[in-house]
């Protein structure tokens, strides 16, 4: 059948979806009428067709081709039919909390990772624990996949990943004395030494770092939170953000703005994406960042000679921050063995090759990172070994209002207008209000 | 009572029901016109306002289906919350001061603009430019102008000496709403320039006339005959820029999202935040309902003001 990938979600959310009509067309025992309703394509190729609602988000040009081939494939595999929708990303968690509650649901989607207990909450979707297990589960980076559990169970399956490593300017280090081939940045120490020698040797600001109103400023903090050995809630769900790790590692990221002075100016102005920015166009010595750095400074032709080393070491160990979508499957689904078949097919090893290297996201797969194609390149190797150190962020309903409360203590905190331990503090106070209630 | 009174009593009832029916049987059609819009304005009015005061009364997040029912428990917290008279402050203080600059700016360049001065018609085509930009873009190049490493602004100001080092309004709590307000007026100042100039080019001509008779210079006509004769237009323009200054969205959420540390943030700003980013959606319409009986409040005015005098409009 067509593949609609760029159908606008309102035409496949609303009004008499195919699966209703195939419902009324099966319950009226209408078999004809079914035949003619679904149109051309695999809906329409027998009456004994059963047709699967994938609803996926942001196919873009590059990945369109993989979509229709291999749906066709599966089409022509199993026989079952896909009503195959992509929706934009910018409306996707309220399109799907929409249909979950007008009870039109598609059978499988992809969605971030984070959404998972939003949608388990709502009794959406089924956990997977007999498919993820043994050799499938095997497949998986294991920090990748733990990525997808909730409450001890899988409620997704990874489908696509980005990580972190830290980026600084060879050129910059050279100028400051620094090694640019081998800079010596293993843990946090060696990095504000290496920033305190850029600030002191050249003009140029050592460390991006961003501390606007936005949610990606604590995506930024969270590995400094980590590796000091702090954690946003405990194993039983409980706020921690205040422990003595905690503390220190907030103490450490602002005094880079409050007393060693190596960053950008004006933090509390700059999101993630004017830092990314600023290092891609040789403005600052260093950043935190995904692989689509180095892709945007090779496409953009920025000049900027770039170097990546694994996320610094701290007291608590290394971390990077790992962002997954995740597939998962609907328990209004009525065929589920069609959606585990489904599911079977796209994660075929090759399948996941493909997908990676045409979408340019991060393998999820162990096998597809060790292919040459990643583990050789000097951009993408350094990521696929980061993937031993990946960790998403807590798994958390009100992950959003959670972020938002950490924001303000790291804004009053980089602000100089409060100590660690009081911003901390207080956040905490106000996080075990909100993962109370 | 006799039989007479009776049936004029019954008369006196059935009148006005008579009465209605025959109005309805020759003005059927009109009401049928109009239908179609008291439904639309039932849905797209009506109904969300009656949506979110229902709200308010609910505990209802995002991400449950389940709704609680706690009555008035939103507004006690909103009320016992010292942050929401931070937030009153923060809304009236942008408010009087993007209104008070659109105002007189607007005057300003209207007054000149009504004199025969060169290049008149390309000055009132430029001066709409701003008005004619969506707002969000406007946002946007302020907010690249007044970025600290890359904007115009930083480096203006240092090549001029200044400053000697680069300085990040949007990111000074104590500053950022300034920053912000900039683009705001800039955005909103051609709106007021324009009504201006409308209202002074309905000012007969005579009338100054008879001032600079009686030797009025040109401070003494604006005062004594430009500002009297415009006092209806500036109350009905600077009212209804207060009613967009108070629901705007759009320049702050681009510029700073309420930040840094929710300096910048007004009652709307902070409904989107809590209704939308946090999620807590009975909070939101709670903050919601308190927002509209503000703007309720501004809205009387201005149809008091707009039908002053029997109902008839200015």
């Amino acid at each position: 059948m067509m593949t609609d990938e760029d159908l606008p979600e309102s035409l496949s959310s609303t009004g008499f979806s195919r699966r209703d009509m195939m419902r009324a067309s099966v319950g009226a025992g209408g078999m004809m009428l079914l035949a003619g309703c679904t149109g051309g394509g695999g809906g329409g190729d027998g009456g004994d067709a059963q047709t699967l609602q994938f609803l996926t988000m942001g196919v873009g040009n590059n990945i369109q081709a993989f979509f229709e081939e291999n749906n066709a494939a599966f089409e022509e595999e199993t026989g079952y039919s896909l009503d195959f929708t992509s929706i934009t990303w910018d409306n996707a968690q309220s399109t799907l909390v929409t249909r979950v509650r007008g009870n039109e649901a598609p059978d499988v989607s992809r969605m971030p990772s984070r959404w998972l207990p939003q949608f388990k909450n709502l009794e959406a979707i089924d956990p997977l624990d007999d498919f993820m297990q043994g050799e499938f589960l095997d497949k998986f980076y294991p920090r990748v996949a733990e990525t997808t559990i909730v409450d001890g169970s899988y409620y997704g399956i990874p489908w696509a990943y980005s990580n972190k490593a830290l980026y600084y300017n060879k050129d910059l280090f050279e100028e400051a004395g620094l090694d640019p081939e081998n800079p010596g940045i293993d843990t946090w120490d060696d990095m504000l030494a290496a920033a305190q020698q850029v600030t002191e040797n050249t003009d140029t600001p050592a460390y991006g770092l961003p501390a606007a109103d936005r949610l990606t400023t604590v995506s930024q903090y969270l590995p400094y939170h980590w590796s000091h050995g702090a954690d946003i809630v405990d194993d039983s769900g409980a706020p921690v953000v205040n422990s003595a790790a905690g503390v220190e590692a907030l103490e450490f990221y602002s005094s880079m703005v409050t007393e060693h002075g190596v960053t950008q100016s004006s933090p509390l102005s700059s999101t993630r994406h004017d830092v990314r920015k600023l290092f891609e166009q040789g403005d600052v010595g260093m950043h935190i960042g995904h692989v689509y750095v180095g892709l945007n400074i090779q496409n953009d032709e920025t000049g900027t000679n770039y170097g990546i080393v694994q996320m610094p070491e701290g007291p608590g160990g290394r971390f990077c921050l790992a962002t997954t979508d995740s597939m998962v499957m609907y328990s209004t689904a009525e065929n589920k063995d069609a959606v585990r078949e489904l599911l079977r097919f796209y994660y075929d090893t090759e399948r996941r090759f493909q997908y990676s290297r045409d979408k340019g996201f991060m393998p999820v797969v162990k096998e597809v990172g060790d292919r040459s194609y990643f583990s050789d390149d000097p951009l993408w190797a350094p990521f696929v070994e980061a993937s031993q150190y990946a960790r998403s962020r807590p798994k958390l309903e009100n992950l959003n209002e959670v972020t938002n409360r950490m924001v303000r203590a790291i804004q009053e905190t980089v602000s100089g207008q409060n100590t660690a331990a009081d911003a901390l503090d207080a956040a905490q106070a106000d996080l075990e209000e909100m993962i109370e209630a | 009572m006799s039989i007479l009174d009776d049936a004029s009593a019954a008369r006196r009832v059935r009148d006005p029901l008579d009465r209605m029916l025959q109005y309805l049987e020759r003005h059927w059609r009109v009401y049928a016109l109009i239908a179609p819009a008291i439904f639309f304005i039932l849905a797209v009015v009506a109904y969300p306002i009656f949506e979110t005061l229902r709200l308010s009364l609910y505990a209802a997040p995002r991400n449950s289906t389940v709704e609680v029912y706690v009555g008035l428990q939103n507004f006690r917290d909103i009320f016992a919350d010292p942050f929401f008279y931070q937030l009153l402050w923060q809304t009236a203080r942008w408010v009087v001061l993007a209104v008070v600059m659109k105002t007189v700016l607007g005057m300003l360049i209207a007054v000149h603009l009504n004199h025969d001065i060169t290049g008149r018609k390309f000055f009132r085509t430029a001066f709409l430019i701003p008005w004619g930009i969506p707002y969000a873009i406007s946002a946007v190049i302020f907010r690249w102008i007044e970025q600290p490493q890359y904007g115009y602004l930083n480096a203006i100001l240092l090549k001029a000496g200044l400053i000697d080092q680069q300085i990040g309004i949007l990111g000074d709590p104590s500053i950022a709403w300034l920053g912000a307000v900039v683009a705001d007026i800039w955005i909103g100042t051609p709106f007021m320039a324009i009504i201006f100039l409308a209202g002074l080019q309905s000012i007969p001509q005579e009338l100054y006339e008879a001032a600079a008779v009686d030797g009025a210079y040109r401070w003494q006509q604006f005062r004594y005959v430009t500002l009297p004769q415009m006092k209806s237009v500036i109350l009905i323009a600077t009212l209804l820029s207060t009613i967009w200054t108070f629901v705007g969205f759009d320049v702050i959420w681009t510029m700073t999202r309420g930040g840094p540390l929710d300096s910048t943030s007004t009652l709307v700003i902070w409904i989107y935040k809590t209704g939308f980013e946090n999620g807590n959606l009975g909070l939101a319409a709670a903050f919601s309902a308190i927002g509209f009986v503000i703007l309720l409040l501004f809205a009387v005015l201005y149809l008091k003001i707009y039908t002053r005098g029997d109902g008839e409009s200015l």
